[in-house]
């Protein structure tokens, strides 16, 4: 019928679209978001907010069964789309918004859904407390199989159920194949687990070797990092401006205006009282404690340093100033010391400051 | 017509949401149908004429029920279950005290021989009650606000288990203070 | 005042009064897209931003959660557009009013601390962890903003010896609430984008929590939260407007057209703000909104307590 044609495509051109970036497909990453923005669509911060699901990458299986429960929560009518290199994604999208539109197809996938699962959605888990003050504990079966979460004191003294969540793998302006397991109090993590899915040895040697050589995708790839930051920090408007060089840097070889854009970017970021009332004394390291973490120098002071160190070492990137050999990274294995006792909002902060590069580590996994 | 009607079906709310408080299974569905019911009350108060106490009854009841969400965190954990939890105790000596008291406030609203109204309400209701409840003690009331507000915040930074000692040192002198996370003016 | 500051319609007006709440809220979003799109550079002009998500999200289905509590998850998700039209409802449009009601500011007062309870209610009845993160940063902020807001209410208020929006906006007439009484128009703005939760006060939806409170929301539930939001934005201005700026008093053009402007000039602001200004977080803002806002408050109060008593 016209009119449910045209609302369909009024729909469609309003898409959101959740990114799911594999390690090692940064690139591929930033060509899906240039391209999702450049057609008027917007970036999903959920998989419920989510129409199409973009993953860049040849999904592996430890992440092959993450992206399959993302890809459940995501609500019809829905599309999934691989993305393997950054001059596929054209093609990929106009497929994407074509299949949305595809009612029949939509309609056969809805009915299967309903088939398979009874309607519902996967969620969250949930803790509760134990109700042993009431007496009436003990014989009940947990609600849907989950099971409660049981008690601890927190750091004020109060008994507070331990949540179990983990931060990724696929999370807005969150590294990819990072996966931070945390045990929560409220929102305080008092307790992490760091770990990398989807990277193997072929993986870090291909994202070792081309940031170093080009200092425009090493400018790039600490823009990218801003982009996080400003972005988690809540300036929208200046992580606009952020991703906006962070593509002129991809895209064309003028060297002056993506310099002096990111010139203004570093001084209206160092200007502004704002955001160093809300950044400053979170997660503060000094010398020693870098040293001792196995962390580069660079990421001494708090957050807000890091940021305006992280877009001075951009500055110097693309002015060919950067420090020559193996690129700066900070190991995965510190991650859980440096949000232990944080909450989610600046644990994610500290996370996002640190720069990280694709990431390498010396063990798969490390625990606090 | 329609003001009769109102009072029946707010107080018939207010006394099934009253009851609901303690038939439900979760603490978040006892604090709000509590809400919901001092909502209800709030709104009969408002057929009384009484606007300003009848709309500042809904806004504290609101707040507080919002507010016992906090302390529902904060005593409970993270997140008290769906799982069955009885909101009652001791049940029966509460429903029979309960149920007395009940029937001894109803009797006397039934049966005491209220007085006929002479001449009618005043041109601004809120201006008479507060006269008539406070009258010429109206700068005493004023000033107890301000010092139960005062009394409450000294009862919490007598019970916060973290004193200045532990903030500044010893001496007072530590700057920046030792806090787990840093507060937002840089005290 | 022997006349009467406004007049009340009949209630059939009122689906009017809803329909400008409406217009008011779409033109909030269709700003908001703008913006959006013009900060990403190349690309459509984003102003059929409103019209593409209500298509997008009325096609979209509706999703829910295991053992979420959907009755309290739906109320709470449903509850800022009543909360908006129950705000607009003592709003005087020039010198036409839906309810004359003579404690319209603590009306307002009441329905804004609605916002406590719904968005909270959306946060929990999900069973998400993500979304109860963020409805208690919403609470967080509740208890900075709340009282602050409260006493930037009783500055208007005391400079007009009156609680009615209508006599409010008469004792206008000369000077403008806004000129002698900023630090209170500031704080009632600051509330304004706080029950909305915009701008400086959505890390309640923040990103690093996948979208907070609207995390698990989709479909319909998800259009009706979010355009409660704009609602909410569209009536606060809406409120400020008699309280602050004069309600339809100005030269030339009818008092409902006046009203009108200002309310839009106002609500064009506030959406402009969200880009503008990073996100407040609930921690630090605890501390500034009682030891900052609130002092501030009360002195303007005084201020306006002295000059109230040495006038009348």
């Amino acid at each position: 019928m016209g009119l449910t044609d045209a609302w369909g495509r009024l729909a469609v051109r309003h898409a959101h679209v959740l990114v799911a970036e594999l390690p090692g497909y940064w690139m591929t990453r930033v060509a899906v978001e240039r391209q999702v923005l450049a057609r008027g669509w917007r970036l999903a911060r959920s998989p419920a907010d989510a129409d199409i699901l973009a993953v860049c990458g040849p999904p592996r299986p430890p992440l092959a069964q993450s992206l399959t429960r993302v890809w459940e929560q995501v609500p019809g009518p829905r599309t999934r789309v691989g993305v393997d290199s950054p001059r596929a994604v054209l093609a990929a999208l106009d497929t994407a918004a074509a299949d949305l539109l595809d009612t029949a197809a939509q309609r056969a996938d809805g009915r299967d859904r309903t088939a398979e699962h009874g309607g519902t959605g996967r969620g969250g888990r949930r803790g509760g407390s134990t109700p042993d003050a009431y007496g009436h504990a003990g014989h009940h079966e947990p609600p849907h199989g989950i099971p409660l979460a049981a008690g601890g004191e927190d750091r004020d003294g109060l008994e507070m159920d331990l949540l179990r969540l983990r931060l990724g793998p696929v999370l807005a302006y969150w590294p990819a194949g990072l996966v931070l397991g945390c045990a929560l109090q409220g929102d305080v993590i008092v307790d992490a687990e760091a770990s990398l899915v989807g990277v193997d040895d072929a993986t870090t040697v291909a994202a070792d070797a081309p940031v170093t050589d080009d200092p425009r995708r090493f400018a790039a790839r600490r823009c990218d990092n801003a982009v996080s930051l400003l972005g988690l920090a809540g300036w929208d408007d200046a992580a606009s401006r952020a991703r906006r060089i962070r593509d002129a840097l991809l895209v064309n070889s003028d060297p002056d205006r993506p310099a002096r854009e990111l010139d203004r970017l570093r001084r209206r970021v160092g200007r502004s009282w704002w955001l160093r009332w809300s950044l400053r004394r979170l997660g503060p390291l000094d010398g020693p404690e870098l040293a001792r973490r196995g962390l580069p120098a660079t990421a001494v002071g708090d957050v807000r340093d890091r940021l305006l160190a992280m877009l001075d070492r951009a500055a110097d990137g693309i002015a060919g100033r950067h420090p020559a050999g193996p690129p700066l990274r900070a190991p995965v294995e510190a991650l859980p010391d440096l949000v232990r006792g944080w909450d989610v909002a600046t644990a994610r902060l500290i996370v996002a400051s640190l720069d990280l590069e694709p990431l390498v580590t010396g063990r798969e996994v490390s625990r606090v | 017509m329609l003001l009769p009607v109102a009072f029946w079906v707010l107080a018939v709310v207010a006394v099934l949401a009253g009851a609901a408080v303690f038939m439900v299974d979760s603490m978040a569905r006892a604090s709000y149908s509590l809400a919901v019911s001092f909502v209800a009350v709030g709104l009969l108060v408002l057929l009384l004429r009484q606007h300003y106490v009848g709309v500042v009854t809904i806004l504290m009841m609101v707040m507080e029920m919002a507010v016992m969400a906090v302390y529902m965190v904060m005593f409970m954990g993270m997140n008290p279950a769906l799982m069955p939890m009885s909101m009652v105790h001791d049940n029966r000596h509460a429903l029979a005290v309960s149920i007395g008291v009940f029937v001894l406030l109803a009797a006397g609203v039934l049966l005491v021989p209220w007085p006929a109204r002479r001449g009618g309400p005043p041109v601004d209701v809120t201006a008479a009650l507060g006269d008539g409840l406070m009258g010429p003690k109206m700068l005493v009331m004023s000033a107890v606000g301000g010092v139960m507000a005062v009394t409450v915040v000294a009862g919490v930074v007598l019970a916060a288990h973290r004193t200045r000692y532990d903030r500044f040192g010893d001496d007072l002198r530590r700057r920046p203070a030792d806090d787990p996370q840093p507060g937002g003016v840089g005290r | 005042m022997s006349e009467p500051a406004v007049t009340v319609v009949p209630g059939g007006w009122a689906p009017v009064a809803a329909g400008l709440l409406g217009l008011l809220a779409v033109t909030a979003a269709a700003l908001d897209g703008f913006l959006t799109a013009r900060a990403t550079g190349a690309g459509p002009s984003g102003l059929s931003q409103p019209f593409g998500e209500v298509a997008r999200l009325m096609r979209q289905r509706r999703r829910t959660t295991v053992a979420a509590d959907r009755l309290l998850w739906r109320t709470g998700g449903a509850g800022l557009l009543v909360m908006a039209l129950l705000i607009i409802v003592v709003v005087p449009l020039g010198e036409w009013t839906l309810f004359d009601l003579d404690v319209g500011v603590v009306w307002f007062n009441a329905m804004d601390v609605l916002a406590w309870a719904f968005v909270w209610l959306t946060g929990w009845g999900a069973n998400s962890a993500y979304s109860l993160v963020g409805g208690y940063r919403f609470l967080a902020h509740g208890l900075a903003y709340e009282l602050p807001l409260m006493f930037a209410l009783v500055a208007p208020a005391v400079g007009a010896s009156s609680l009615n929006p209508g006599a409010i906006v008469a004792a206008q007439r000369g000077l403008w609430f806004v000129v002698w009484m900023p630090v209170a128009f500031v704080v009632f703005c600051a509330g304004i984008l706080a029950i909305a939760v915009w701008g400086p006060f959505s890390p309640a939806l923040g990103v690093d929590v996948a979208g907070g409170v609207a995390a698990e929301l989709s479909g319909v539930d998800r259009l009706r939260f979010l355009g409660g939001r704009y609602a909410l934005l569209a009536a606060g201005a809406a409120f400020a407007v008699p309280m602050f700026l004069g309600g339809g008093n100005g030269p030339l053009l009818p008092g409902w057209s006046w009203a009108l402007v200002k309310t839009v000039v106002l609500l064009c602001g506030l959406v402009w703000l969200r880009r503008r200004l990073p996100a407040a977080r609930p921690d630090s803002f605890m501390e500034a909104g009682w030891l900052v806002l609130l002092p501030a408050a009360l002195l303007q109060d005084l201020v306006v307590a002295v000059v109230a008593a040495k006038r009348g």
